[in-house]
């Protein structure tokens, strides 16, 4: 009771920090995925190109 | 067709292009040549021209202003006008210069790099100039206010050498891309945001007649974003236009 | 090329502890803010996150420098790497902005310096994506590329300034709370803390994430180039 008289409590921003941090930590995860990914494919393509690179040879 | 100067013509001279007199001699033919080409066919001053002025004019019909209001929106409506003018400006001078291969003629002869670049971005200005010229007197009319305040016009002359100053140097790079004049305003206006700024409160603060001391900071910031442009374009062009 | 470096496996490891550390920090280390509540807690790595926004730029900026000067295509890779970054990293700090003012101070969006010039640093990196694409020739993508990442950079700070000098003219109440005021809250010596241990694990973070793009980028411009000699 005092309490409420003396000082208000801090808001209640709970599910903000929550949104903010989703949407940090998603993004930065979705990036590292895209690289692995990129990274992935241009592996494949670099095989593949060997493969035809030495076949014409 | 008929025939245009050809910067080549204009330079007489048996060795490479230095010394300041052939720098200037450089810049004016290159000048002239823009000049002299749009005084035969005025495509490019018409097409500026009449879009500004219907850029005022949607304005008017977007932005229901009564006297108050208007002060105070003034200097913004002009500048986004100016601001797109120029666009269309910039694009059509620079694409007219690419597909005439008037660029590559330029480059092949014995003129200074630098030349061509300012002699592209004097002859922008001038054109953006003129249109300033004719929309000033126009918006006075249709607006019954009082434009010709020194003040404002210096306010417009310095921005407008900013603006000129980074246009001309990304209009030469949008131009040899694929999107081209697309890219221009998309490259070109976050970096000239300063200069809308500073012309805008420039602009209002002697439109309402503030005091000096208090539109200096805006001067202040114009003629460094000049004076730093203009250098930067300077050391930079070269590499925008190397085959 | 093809493996690991050990030195970038080294790095991983720790740029992966010092963010496991971060988190923590953040969440069971700092103390609630009186005024605003759990959404204070956004502020740290929103701010780090800016942080390498900017970071990125300054080397794409060099790097552009360095490229133009020496006409080596690595300092290419960079820039595009440095860019790319800085754009994500850039985005989530927009983001994360909005979310924390909307938590604070109710309003989305707060026109002041930081948060706007942050909105247009975005769009020069877009305008750079867009103007990479738009470019067949490698040589003259590269020398562009770097061109346009030089004179955004110079133009940045001055456009922060401008809207400085505008705010500081114009104070513009937005919303219910005074906008513009950010980190208005006091720091306590726990809190500083745990954005300097942000700000350093970010730049970490950064690093870590240059290097592998910058590796990703090597690698696609050797598949490129095998491309076009085998196909013709």
């Amino acid at each position: 009771m005092l309490n409420t008289i003396l000082q208000q409590a801090p808001a209640e921003t709970t599910r903000y920090m929550v949104a903010g941090y989703s949407v940090i930590f998603s993004v930065i995860f979705l990036y590292v995925v895209s690289l692995i990914v990129r990274r992935r494919n241009l592996k494949r393509d670099l095989e593949i190109l060997d493969e035809l690179e030495s076949k014409e040879k | 067709m008929q025939p245009i100067p050809h910067a080549e013509n204009q330079v007489k001279t048996k060795e490479p292009a230095l010394g300041v007199t052939q720098f200037i001699r450089s810049l004016a033919a290159i000048i002239w040549k823009d000049l002299a080409a749009e005084l035969r066919s005025r495509e490019l001053l018409s097409a500026m021209l009449v879009f500004a002025l219907l850029v005022i004019l949607i304005f008017n019909f977007s932005l229901e202003l009564d006297a108050q209001a208007r002060s105070t929106v003034t200097a913004g409506v002009l500048w986004v006008t100016f601001a797109f003018a120029g666009t269309l400006g910039l694009n059509r001078s620079m694409a007219m210069e690419k597909d005439r291969g008037c660029l590559d003629g330029l480059l092949l002869a014995p003129v200074d790099r630098s030349a061509i670049y300012f002699g592209k971005a004097i002859g922008n200005l001038i054109f953006m100039l003129i249109v300033e010229a004719i929309v000033l007197p126009v918006y006075s009319v249709l607006y019954s206010v009082n434009l010709f305040k020194p003040g404002l016009l210096l306010v417009i002359l310095l921005g407008s050498i900013g603006y000129v100053a980074v246009g001309t140097l990304l209009s030469s790079m949008a131009v040899q891309t694929r999107t081209r004049d697309v890219l221009l305003p998309i490259l070109l206006f976050p970096l000239i945001i300063p200069v809308l700024i500073a012309a805008v409160k420039g602009s209002t603060g002697f439109l309402q007649g503030a005091q000096v001391v208090d539109i200096r900071p805006w001067i202040n910031l114009l003629m460094v974003y000049d004076v730093i442009f203009v250098a930067v374009a300077f050391m930079v062009f070269d590499y925008i236009v190397e085959e | 090329m093809e493996s690991k470096p050990r030195l970038l496996a080294i790095l991983d490891i720790v740029t992966i502890l010092l963010f496991i550390t971060a988190v923590g920090m953040v969440f069971f280390y700092a103390p609630l803010e009186a005024v605003m509540g759990q959404v204070q807690r956004v502020f740290y790595f929103h701010v780090a996150n800016a942080w390498v926004g900017m970071l990125g730029f300054l080397v794409a900026a060099i790097a552009g420098v360095a490229f133009l000067r020496k006409s080596d295509r690595k300092w290419d890779i960079v820039g595009m790497a440095a860019v790319e970054i800085s754009f994500v990293f850039f985005f989530i700090a927009i983001v994360s902005g909005s979310i924390w003012a909307r938590g604070s101070w109710g309003t989305w969006w707060t026109w002041d310096p930081r948060l706007t010039t942050a909105a247009i640093v975005e769009l020069v990196y877009a305008a750079y994506l867009m103007l990479r694409q738009g470019i067949e020739d490698p040589d003259r993508r590269a020398r562009f590329g770097a061109v346009y990442a030089i004179l955004s950079f110079i133009s940045v700070p001055l456009t922060f300034i401008s809207i400085r000098i505008f705010r500081t003219i114009h104070p513009v109440i937005i919303g219910s709370g005074a906008a513009g005021a950010e980190g208005s809250f006091e720091m306590t010596p726990k809190m500083l803390q745990t954005f300097m241990f942000s700000l350093l694990t970010f730049s970490f973070i950064f690093a870590d994430l240059l290097w592998h793009r910058i590796r990703l980028g090597k690698l696609a411009d050797k598949t490129e180039n095998l491309r076009l000699k085998v196909l013709q």
